[in-house]
């Protein structure tokens, strides 16, 4: 049974969605789980979770709701009416209607964004705070073996980097200081990503031969170069298409990043998918899931055990900043 | 007696014997010390919190204006994001990464660094 030493954070990236992030987290999982590996699997992919499907959970063993933000509500009796009207004039979103001849600041409108309240003369609007934002939820033990934490947000609501990191701290109770903690991240390089990278040491970026994918990975490699994260390359579909197949790899080898796997086209994936199973419970001796399996091995019996060696190897020298935009708070 | 300097830990209680935390727009509190860079003498310790631990946008932005408020020169603790890092810039609060150890460790090694010149403060 392999042993890894200390808490470790291995994120499964990709930048491009639809490249084979959560596919091949639910795979390695189920291996993990067989070579005995203490670890917990957290989705964290908060606006579109998906990994509990094609894990089959469909119980939870908790739910709990998660509460975030705010938004403005009138205390009548403090309110001067329609005549007044100043938070209605101000408000950036239009969430003040008139009901009744009253003023009501619909919630499914406001931002909680305090513009009303600082206009207001006789300071009536008052903020109710933990609005429900979305769900945590935990799987003790899934059908394969070992725990899952899932996050959703609800549509709309901001902060999804917030429930992230709450997702990754209660997955990091779970394992109590040692285990691995195997993070399926959203597509994209936004704030639930960025959370999904915070603190990892290791990452598993999935790319496939096209132009954008290979676009996107550049982006993503960029986020674990600014966090000092030691990335590793799958390439998912790696037959599809020659052409760009030998710019994705000659990039990996520029960039230092090993390539941990290829893995073969294989219509086998879809039909897991659809049938809520991974594609190596579905169809063990499938191109894919041979792939799949290898990759899997290497990286709880190379890797994992050695994670602190892997991560001096690999990771940037020195954190590379990666600073998109400019932005200039006050120094008060 | 040499030049007295205020550095910032992001840390999850705080103190002088706390970890640091392992994130800095979130981290829970920010370990502020008052360190003397020739005798190494740590002449205070204060522990704010950090209303990026709750914020639900914009996390690392707050983290860093309060880090900038306290009057650090140098934050260290693990790399703050992309946002948290460009306001660090700005303000003039110099970066300085290090994980997995204690404040009073991450002191000694910046101490270390000062004297040997590897960082200004």
């Amino acid at each position: 049974m392999p042993q890894v030493p200390g808490l470790v954070e291995l994120v499964v990236a990709s930048g491009k969605g639809g490249v084979g992030k959560s596919t091949l987290t639910a795979s390695l999982a189920v291996v993990f789980a067989e070579k005995g590996l203490r670890f917990v699997a957290a989705d964290a992919d908060a606006e579109a979770p998906n990994l509990h499907i094609l894990l089959g959970v469909d119980e939870w063993s908790r739910e709990e709701p998660y509460y975030e933000g705010r938004v403005a509500y009138i205390r009548d009796d403090l309110c001067l009416g329609p005549k007044c009207g100043v938070c209605m004039k101000v408000c950036p979103y239009g969430a003040v209607e008139e009901r009744d001849g009253r003023l009501w600041i619909n919630p499914w409108i406001c931002e909680g964004c305090i513009t009303c309240s600082a206009a207001c003369p006789v300071k009536a609007i008052r903020y109710r705070f933990r609005v429900q934002a979305g769900w945590i939820r935990v799987a003790e033990r899934t059908r394969y073996g070992f725990p899952l934490v899932s996050a959703e947000i609800v549509p709309g609501r901001p902060n999804s980097g917030k429930l992230v990191t709450e997702v990754k701290n209660l997955a990091k109770s779970m394992l109590g200081g040692s285990g691995v903690l195997l993070v399926d991240a959203a597509a994209g390089i936004g704030c639930q990503v960025i959370s999904s990278l915070t603190g990892a040491q290791l990452a598993i970026l999935v790319a496939e031969p096209t132009p954008a994918s290979l676009s996107d990975l550049k982006r993503i490699h960029r986020l674990t170069k600014h966090f000092g994260i030691a990335p590793m390359l799958v390439v998912n579909r790696y037959d599809i298409n020659p052409d760009v197949l030998p710019e994705l790899e000659e990039y990996a080898e520029r960039e230092n990043i090993p390539v941990i796997g290829r893995i073969p086209y294989d219509e086998n994936v879809p039909r897991a998918a659809a049938a809520g199973k991974p594609i190596i419970v579905y169809e063990p001796g499938s191109p894919a899931s041979r792939a799949i399996r290898g990759i899997a091995e290497k990286v709880a019996t190379e890797i994992l055990p050695r994670w602190r060696e892997w991560w001096a190897k690999y990771r940037p020298e020195k954190p590379e900043p990666y600073i998109p935009v400019i932005i200039r708070p006050e120094r008060r | 007696m040499g030049r007295v300097v205020r550095i910032a830990f992001a840390t999850e209680k705080g103190g002088l014997d706390d970890r640091l935390a392992d994130r800095f727009g979130r981290a829970p509190t920010f370990t502020i010390v008052d360190v003397d860079l020739d005798t190494g003498e740590v002449k205070g310790v204060k522990v704010v919190q950090n209303p990026g631990y709750t914020a639900g946008s914009g996390a690392g932005v707050k983290a860093a204006e309060t880090v900038a408020n306290e009057g650090a020169v140098l934050y260290a603790g693990p790399n703050p994001g992309p946002n948290a890092y460009a306001a660090l810039q700005h303000l003039g609060v110099k970066i300085y990464t290090v994980t997995g150890v204690t404040v009073r460790e991450a002191l000694q090694r910046i101490l270390e660094e000062v004297k040997s010149g590897t960082i200004q403060l």
